[in-house]
């Protein structure tokens, strides 16, 4: 087992590619929650107060973004060897497949982990930059974002939970799919599709089903720190289901991994 | 002695002009088991899921059905109208004693129309709370007036289809404030005084959708001096309307009314809203547009393809106008299946339903097929530039859907800069209404796509001869 991580980590540290998707994860997710950022503004609302700005999730909310590179990085992961028929020599030397798809698992969650740290705690910082010139200030009563909060921290740690569970979707999904255009288009669609479709369902009972059932919406929902009573669903359910998606796509993707030939 | 003939191949020149090319390229495209099941796939999903967004689409089911029977739900022909027929031309004149200021937009004024049929040609001149006296016109016209508040004069005239309206504050020195056309209107017209107030609505965006509830909210106003003066002498019909009877020479009335007579910004576009489901087709498109393109470079065949044809600029084009095609004949058929399958399962409202022989209607299931042929136009250009399946894909997916995700939890106004900018722009197309969220019209929101992937595709061109394969 250690012998397989030590591989499947030089297989992801030696291809400067992932280097630079992980590092991507970070900025985009920073890039994201600083446009984010920038466009919101007290001025927007009839007076500050009544704004009801979530400033935790406001200036998490780049994690959208970031989880399109982590499903890219997760995907070639897996991908990538049938691409180039690396999995071929990977299988011959590791022939105990489920070690060979949990191993990569492990590697993909502790990178991921990292980036999404980086990426979370960046966002963080920028937010609590630039939201106080936008009026989010103490002023107005908002008060600074920090660590020590339980909701923003559960928040901020869940933002990072929730990227790694998004990188374990996309790896099941690409172990049962194998090829990677394939592969990335059915994460992505499941992400960023089915929410912007959902817009247009008009009856109030299905709108809720769908928010509550789509991976993205009901997993971003760890982000919220305010009126949670209002959200279609709970902070820890909702990562719950997002969880439930990443362990049926690890499954399927696990089982068809050890059942079919390579 | 012994003659020789020069050897001659007996086998033609081999022909490279672009017909050949295109059909290497189709025979390419279609010859991959996977990818006509793909594209099969994408044209099923496409139809289901409009079948099940129109499901839920016509009315709002919160709110009611406010919209007017029998016309476009983009406008709303109500309130309380009380009229009689005026043959020929003529003018009506009535002094707005009071109004009740329940909402900046409630009206009460005169109108003239061709007759009292929800949708007819009208012309209503009118007092605004908030606004102050307007000229408006067929839902759309919209002529201010001085920003005046009852009581005042109103006086509306008629000259065969123009229509004048005056105001003024003593009924003796009458200030002009426009004129209007009303194409259609015959030699008799309803003329009358009406009192209309849009519903109070509240108006919900959040991530992932939106709510809007709507109240009837009532209007009130009361009118003396009301006078119909035609040109020609006539005898006067009754007066006709929502009211208790009242005697012919009646000259004041006090009206209640709800429902707004105006163009509708909260509509709900239902062929948009079935068309939605292309965007799962559109998915499918671009996963196959960039295999299309990244899979000869992976396997190689694209060494025998340029070694084929050398002029690589003209592959290129060629395999743009191949999968542009197939992509638009298999958009008809989604989108044109989608409208004809899941039309009937619009929840039936007061409002018209939408029908192909309207020519928004049309343009948008057209423009449906356009916009999956270029989207997959676009992604085949991408795909060229970067060469790679997974940079590919993620560039163009990202690039069509996320101003969409972000606009959705961002304020209008960003949202709309944001779905005018990018090449999203293009799923304009699909509207066959004007909303308040509208960002750009539909043939400039396809020509932002096209403008991208034509910048695209010329840079792909223009790229791929200067770099090894």
């Amino acid at each position: 087992m250690r012998h397989a991580l030590h591989a499947e980590w030089t297989k992801l540290r030696t291809l400067p590619s992932n280097l630079w998707l992980a590092l991507a994860i970070a900025v985009f997710t920073v890039a994201a929650t600083a446009a984010s950022t920038a466009a919101v503004s007290t001025a927007q609302c009839p007076t500050p107060l009544t704004c009801f700005e979530d400033t935790a999730k406001l200036s998490l909310k780049g994690v959208w973004l970031g989880q399109a590179i982590v499903v890219v990085l997760a995907v070639l992961v897996m991908s990538n060897e049938y691409g180039t028929g690396m999995i071929r020599t990977t299988l011959a030397a590791i022939p105990r497949r489920h070690t060979v798809l949990l191993t990569k698992a492990a590697v993909i969650v502790a990178t991921v982990f990292a980036a999404g740290t980086l990426g979370v705690l960046g966002s963080l910082a920028i937010g609590g930059v630039i939201m106080p010139i936008n009026g989010f200030n103490p002023a107005n009563g908002y008060q600074p974002l920090s660590l020590l909060d339980g909701p923003t921290f559960r928040a901020a740690a869940g933002s990072v939970l929730y990227l790694t569970l998004i990188a374990l979707l996309a790896l099941g999904i690409s172990a049962a799919v194998r090829d990677t255009a394939f592969s990335i288009t059915a994460v992505l669609t499941l992400l960023y599709v089915v929410p912007v479709v959902s817009t247009f369902v008009k009856d109030p009972e299905w709108l809720d089903r769908l928010r509550r059932f789509s991976p993205m919406t009901a997993g971003l929902a760890i982000q919220a720190t305010r009126d949670l009573d209002r959200l279609p669903i709970g902070p820890w359910p909702g990562l719950g289901v997002l969880a439930g998606y990443a362990a049926a796509a690890m499954l399927l993707g696990g089982v068809l991994f050890v059942m079919r030939r390579a | 002695m012994v003659m020789t003939t020069p050897y001659r191949s007996s086998v033609q020149n081999p022909r490279d002009g672009f017909v050949q090319l295109m059909l290497a390229e189709w025979t390419k495209l279609r010859s991959v088991p996977r990818w006509s099941l793909t594209m099969l796939g994408g044209i099923l999903v496409t139809i289901l899921s409009g079948m099940l967004l129109a499901g839920g689409a016509g009315s709002a089911s919160s709110g009611g059905d406010g919209a007017t029977r029998g016309i476009s739900p983009q406008y709303r022909d109500a309130g309380n109208y009380v009229h009689r027929v005026l043959t020929g031309d003529g003018s009506i004149v009535a002094r707005v004693a009071s109004q009740k200021n329940n909402d900046p937009w409630a009206k009460g004024g005169l109108m003239l129309r061709a007759d009292a049929k929800p949708g007819a040609p009208y012309a209503a001149l009118m007092i605004t709370p908030g606004h102050g006296v307007r000229l408006q016109a067929n839902f759309v016209t919209d002529i201010p007036g001085s920003s005046s508040q009852a009581p005042r004069w109103l006086k509306l005239t008629r000259t065969g289809i123009s229509v004048t309206g005056f105001e003024s504050a003593d009924g003796a020195t009458w200030t002009k404030i426009g004129t209007v056309e009303l194409e259609g209107l015959g030699d008799q017209a309803e003329v009358g005084v009406f009192v209309a107030s849009p519903d109070a609505l509240q108006l919900q965006r959040q991530f992932g959708g939106e709510d809007i509830v709507e109240n009837t909210n009532l209007g009130e106003a009361t009118f003396d001096n009301v006078k119909v003066e035609p040109a020609k002498p006539q005898q006067l019909p009754p007066w006709r309307g929502d009211i208790k009877p009242v005697a012919p020479d009646a000259t004041s009335f006090h009206l209640v009314g709800a429902g707004d007579i105006a163009f509708y910004h909260y509509a709900t576009d239902s062929t948009k809203t079935m068309l939605t489901g292309a965007m799962f087709g559109m998915m499918a498109i671009v996963a196959l547009a960039v295999l299309y393109v990244t899979s000869e470079y992976q396997q190689g065949l694209i060494w025998t393809t340029f070694t084929a044809s050398p002029r690589r600029g003209r592959v290129l084009a060629a395999r743009a106008v191949v999968l542009g095609g197939v992509t638009f004949v298999l958009g008809l058929v989604a989108a044109f299946g989608t409208f004809l399958l899941a039309s009937p399962m619009v929840r039936k409202g007061n409002a018209a339903p939408a029908t192909l022989s309207d020519p928004q209607v049309l343009r948008a299931v057209v423009g449906t097929a356009a916009l999956l042929a270029v989207v997959a136009v676009f992604s085949l250009a991408i795909a060229s530039i970067l060469r790679r399946s997974a940079a590919a894909i993620t560039v163009v997916l990202l690039l069509l859907l996320a101003p969409l995700v972000a606009g959705s939890a961002l304020p209008l106004a960003v949202a709309k800069w944001l779905e005018r900018l990018t090449p999203s722009a293009g799923f304009a197309i699909q509207q066959t209404l004007e909303r308040y969220d509208t960002a750009i019209a539909p043939l400039p929101g396809l020509a932002v796509l096209c403008a991208y992937t034509a910048v695209a595709l010329g840079f792909a061109i223009w790229r791929i001869g200067r770099q090894d394969a």
